[in-house]
């Protein structure tokens, strides 16, 4: 065998493990595709959720992550990279800010059900908000906001210090050095990294649910306060209902969602190329 | 810069801009550490005030789980032991792999092969835990009770599979990291020595990427700790004690996921049990995740920064 000649024993074993990852990429995607091929048709894009199969749709699903997704990037973003420039620029390096960066850091890896469970005793409950498009934005919001922080802050700190002291040395004040060296320079990192927080939030089904997010909205969200309702949750709906033909549907949502956030990455990726100037 | 930026009226407002923009940003600095307070606050809250109903003793020694019984019964246990399954159970499929592919994108792999595998994996983290709840229940549940007629229809195995699955990308590229970060010269002097490449791998290489492995799995572990989706699906919702990976379990989150706590009144003890629960898993993702940060990062390692 030529693989075992090339890498030995043990780089053997690790190709084939590598192979058995790849592999096991191709068949959830194939078996997505293949479940999904006999709903997907032009309605079921703009279709609501019926009680029969043939006729349903992710129309309002759709809409309400669309509506999510602009929703909590509008929130976290700037909360977020407002936050990563003060803690890097502004805020003294005393111990106090160390421990409140650690704290954010490490609260990036609590789950996303338990920001649910505070997300309806705050949102939905103490504002009153109920289960609406608002209520599940700024759960995710505050989600993805302590990633946001994290990476926007990491990029900061990776700006070259020369650059600032550069600029300093001409007479710039903070505020110009921030917008004029700093930011475009932090730009494609936090760009990157944001991208990765906010679709990671998109495929949230859990916060939502817990919410409580209806399985059986029949008209698009047109607005912020409308009853939430989001391709994640949809899919758990038609999944948890486990009917040969919602499995189908629950299959063509899964597609439409995978479809949504490759199509997110894409437009970051793009943005960031324009952003360094078509360099690559 | 023009005549008007020069006179005083320009240096004026750029003033006015400077002390604005740090006020805005110092602003933000607060939302965000009121909201992590408010997560911590909210929590510890309802906790506190679930517990002067139910005795912690009680809590966490007492294996039955009826929070909506006629006789509520809320010990943990079974929910805890469920977690703990899913948690294993789902790094003894992922570790052993993911390490592997790690060291092969390091090691062994051609440009091209690299980038495939590479892009492979990063797709993979991208796919959200309620497609692999879908994956789960679907066709990793039936293929299992088909090779193996008494594995329920909801089941533990069937979810650490997958849960596995879903953090092999975190082990993956972690290790991957950790492996980057071992320097070329110590594998380089193992080689000068004569040594085979296998044998450098196993003797110099692992052991010298071993902290971030570690680290590397324990994020992996406290991710799947958390997840919610995958189990709430595939491993039910029976809360029982019991390490039968072939039975159904009901782990913390699926808990939370499952019941439907929009419809809780707020102030019961029904609904503050979601808190309670809520807290547990907090403690545990954090202590995991913190430990995990803290293999991970070069600063500890050996003292050298």
């Amino acid at each position: 065998m030529g693989l075992l000649r090339r890498h030995g024993p043990i780089g053997t074993a690790c190709a084939l493990a590598a192979g058995a990852v790849l592999v096991a990429f191709l068949l959830l995607i194939i078996v997505l595709l293949a479940e999904a091929r006999p709903v997907v048709d032009a309605g079921f894009l703009v279709d609501a959720p019926s009680r029969f199969a043939a006729r349903a749709g992710v129309g309002p699903a759709l809409a309400g992550t669309l509506w999510i997704a602009f929703l909590t990037a509008a929130v976290a973003f700037p909360t977020g990279l407002g936050t990563a420039i003060f803690l890097e620029e502004y805020a003294p390096r005393t111990r106090l800010t160390g421990a409140i960066e650690s704290a954010i850091a490490n609260l990036a890896g609590v789950p996303s059900v338990v920001y649910g469970v505070v997300g309806l005793a705050l949102f939905a409950r103490g504002l009153g908000l109920g289960a609406s498009i608002v209520a599940g934005s700024l759960t995710l919001a505050a989600l993805a906001l302590p990633t946001v922080i994290v990476v926007s802050a990491s990029a900061i700190r990776a700006v070259p210090k020369g650059l600032r002291v550069a600029a300093h040395g001409l007479g710039a004040t903070k505020w110009q050095v921030i917008r004029h060296q700093i930011l475009p320079a932090a730009a494609p990192g936090v760009l990157t990294g944001c991208c990765l927080a906010f679709t990671r939030a998109m495929g949230e089904a859990a916060p939502l649910l817990v919410i409580g997010a209806a399985a059986f909205v029949t008209f698009a969200p047109g607005a912020p306060g409308d009853p939430l309702t989001s391709l994640p949750t949809q899919i758990f709906a038609w999944t948890a209902r486990s009917q040969e033909d919602f499995s189908a549907l629950a299959a063509g949502a899964c597609v439409a969602l995978l479809v949504v956030l490759l199509a997110m990455n894409l437009v970051a990726l793009a943005v960031r190329h324009r952003l360094r100037g078509g360099k690559r | 810069m023009t005549v008007a930026e020069l006179s005083g009226a320009g240096t004026a407002s750029r003033a006015l801009a400077e002390r604005l923009a740090g006020r805005v940003f110092q602003a933000c600095a607060v939302v965000a550490t009121a909201t992590a307070l408010a997560v911590v606050g909210v929590l510890g809250f309802e906790t506190v005030l679930f517990f002067t109903e139910v005795s912690p003793a009680r809590f966490f020694t007492e294996a039955t789980w009826t929070p909506f019984s006629e006789e509520p019964r809320f010990g943990v246990l079974p929910l805890l032991a469920a977690t703990a399954q899913i948690t294993v159970g789902a790094a003894v499929f992922a570790v052993l792999p993911g390490v592997m592919t790690a060291l092969y994108l390091h090691q062994y792999a051609d440009a091209r092969s690299a980038t495939v595998v590479g892009t492979a994996t990063s797709l993979l983290a991208g796919v959200p835990t309620v497609v692999y709840g879908y994956i789960a229940l679907n066709f990793v549940t039936p293929a299992l009770r088909a090779a193996w007629p008494e594995v329920e229809a909801f089941n533990g195995l069937s979810a650490c599979l997958v849960v596995g699955l879903m953090i092999l990308p975190t082990v993956v590229v972690l290790s991957r990291e950790a492996l980057e970060s071992v320097p070329a010269s110590l594998m380089e002097a193992g080689l000068a020595l004569g040594a085979t490449r296998d044998r450098v791998v196993v003797r110099v290489l692992i052991p010298a990427a071993s902290r971030g492995i570690i680290g590397s799995v324990v994020l992996a572990m406290a991710r799947a700790a958390g997840e919610t989706m995958i189990v709430t699906l595939a491993a039910g919702n029976q809360a029982r004690l019991t390490w039968n990976p072939l039975e159904g379990i009901r782990t913390l989150t699926a808990f939370i996921g499952q019941s439907s706590l929009g419809d809780a009144p707020s102030g019961t003890l029904h609904y503050r049990a979601f808190f309670a629960v809520g807290a547990v898993l907090f403690v545990v993702t954090y202590v995991m995740y913190a430990g995990g940060r803290r293999l991970l990062s070069r600063r500890d390692r050996d003292g050298a920064r």
